[in-house]
């Protein structure tokens, strides 16, 4: 899925004040966006809550999208990252001036969700591969932040994502390939 | 920056998830627009990076997207969309000259309207009198082109050399019109006045103002001949004899 020419038009209509071209965008990305959001903040009505949020954000902001720089998915992306990590922040603020120790001890003792859990693909790279990019691309760590709690240097964990993108391309061009060819059999 | 530092650092990762500073941000975007090779390296992270999103996608309750409809019909959220208000502020702009137009225009209408309305009303007036003018001529000319009418001359003398009046007779409907256009004007305190002779005695017909074209006068019966005599102004009850300007025998 890329922004392809259907995308544009859709876009289009929503610079031109056509509200409907907004869920039609909503259909397409949201349960991208929302898998972000949900293991970012680890809280179903606070992830419904922010993704309706980053949909407001988008089509309030949809004029500051600029296709030539790259893709809707990844535009998009960022701001419902930015929108969850906001909210996380301010949160962690509020309940830090109130009680620091319970915030702290209920983090800790929390289990992992059934839903934080990565799936498909990913599930195929290697241990370390699979928390470099769930860190950075759904938990809502920078670069420098997820190095240090992989207790990594930040070049080797760079290296780790490109090589877990790397992987998880070849994957994806194995299972076209294999789809492609069930396909010409099934022809 | 170079195009092997930028992968080297693997800045590109960094700015997909947009956390380079804008410094930084401006110069890989720099790149980007100048290096295809770069540009096309970005473009498959970047597919692979939606295409990773997609794999881990998490269908969100319908409630989301009908709250979202719901948030969007709300007017207090609403975009401002420019377009539509700034056309709507030209429309209002134009509507705005229009009407200060139009209320300049309907001002020199009013003033022409009231000039037109007091010039029709001097033209009616006109018209009025050129009506009553017409009839009184018409009643005139029916009364003198008339078979039954016997147009009578009436030569002045020596009191009144080359002057004429012309008389106009109609036995049947007892009607006499006297044109003294003719006769030579008079000073102030002096008229001319017609008398019928019946039987040796003259009866007062009426006076004859010079500045009219057609006066009528009264018929007497049985009238031997028309007699024009000078008197006093107002008339006389008398005839001057001796101030006999014209007479003709019918």
């Amino acid at each position: 899925m890329k922004t392809t020419f259907e995308d544009h038009e859709v876009i289009a209509s929503l610079l031109s004040g056509d509200d409907k071209a907004l869920l039609t965008l909503y259909d397409k990305y949201a349960g991208a966006l929302y898998g972000v959001i949900l293991r970012m903040c680890r809280d179903e009505a606070k992830a419904q809550d922010l993704l309706q949020e980053t949909f407001i954000k988008i089509w309030k902001n949809i004029g500051g999208y600029d296709a030539s720089k790259g893709r809707f998915y990844t535009w998009a992306y960022r701001v419902a990252r930015n929108t969850t990590l906001n909210s996380m922040r301010s949160k962690k603020k509020l309940i830090q001036t109130e009680d620091l120790s319970v915030y702290d001890t209920k983090e800790v003792n929390e289990e992992e969700p059934d839903y934080a859990a990565l799936k498909g693909s990913i599930k195929t790279l290697e241990p370390h591969h699979q928390e470099a990019i769930a860190l950075v691309y759904y938990r809502g760590y920078t670069h420098k932040q997820a190095h240090k709690a992989m207790g990594v240097p930040l070049g080797t964990f760079k290296s780790y994502v490109r090589q877990a993108l790397k992987q998880l391309r070849e994957t994806y061009n194995h299972k076209l390939v294999y789809i492609l060819f069930i396909l010409q059999l099934m022809a | 920056m170079d195009k092997k530092r930028i992968l080297e650092e693997g800045l590109l990762e960094l700015y997909l998830t947009g956390e380079l500073s804008e410094d930084l941000t401006a110069i890989v975007e720099k790149a980007l627009g100048e290096d295809k090779e770069l540009k096309a390296h970005f473009d498959v992270l970047e597919a692979d990076f939606e295409r990773m999103g997609i794999e881990q996608a998490i269908t969100p309750p319908n409630l989301v997207k009908t709250q979202l409809k719901n948030a969007l019909e709300q007017p207090g959220i609403r975009k401002i969309n420019w377009l539509p208000l700034s056309i709507a502020a030209t429309v209002a702009l134009l509507f705005g000259l229009s009407s200060f137009w139009l209320y300049g225009k309907w001002q020199d209408a009013e003033s022409s309207l009231s000039t037109l309305q007091s010039q029709t009303s001097q033209l009616r007036r006109q018209v009025d009198k050129l009506e009553s003018e017409f009839r009184l001529t018409s009643n005139h000319f029916k009364s003198i082109n008339n078979p039954d009418v016997i147009p009578l001359v009436l030569y002045g003398n020596q009191k009144a050399s080359n002057g004429k009046a012309v008389a106009y007779v109609n036995h049947k409907s007892q009607q006499v019109l006297v044109n003294p256009k003719g006769l030579p004007a008079l000073p102030k305190d002096k008229t001319y006045q017609m008398w019928s002779d019946v039987d040796g005695e003259m009866i007062n017909m009426g006076t004859l103002p010079t500045d009219s074209e057609l006066v009528t006068l009264k018929y007497i019966e049985d009238a031997e001949s028309l007699n024009i005599t000078i008197e006093p102004a107002g008339g006389n009850d008398h005839p001057t004899v001796e101030e006999l300007v014209s007479y003709v025998i019918l």
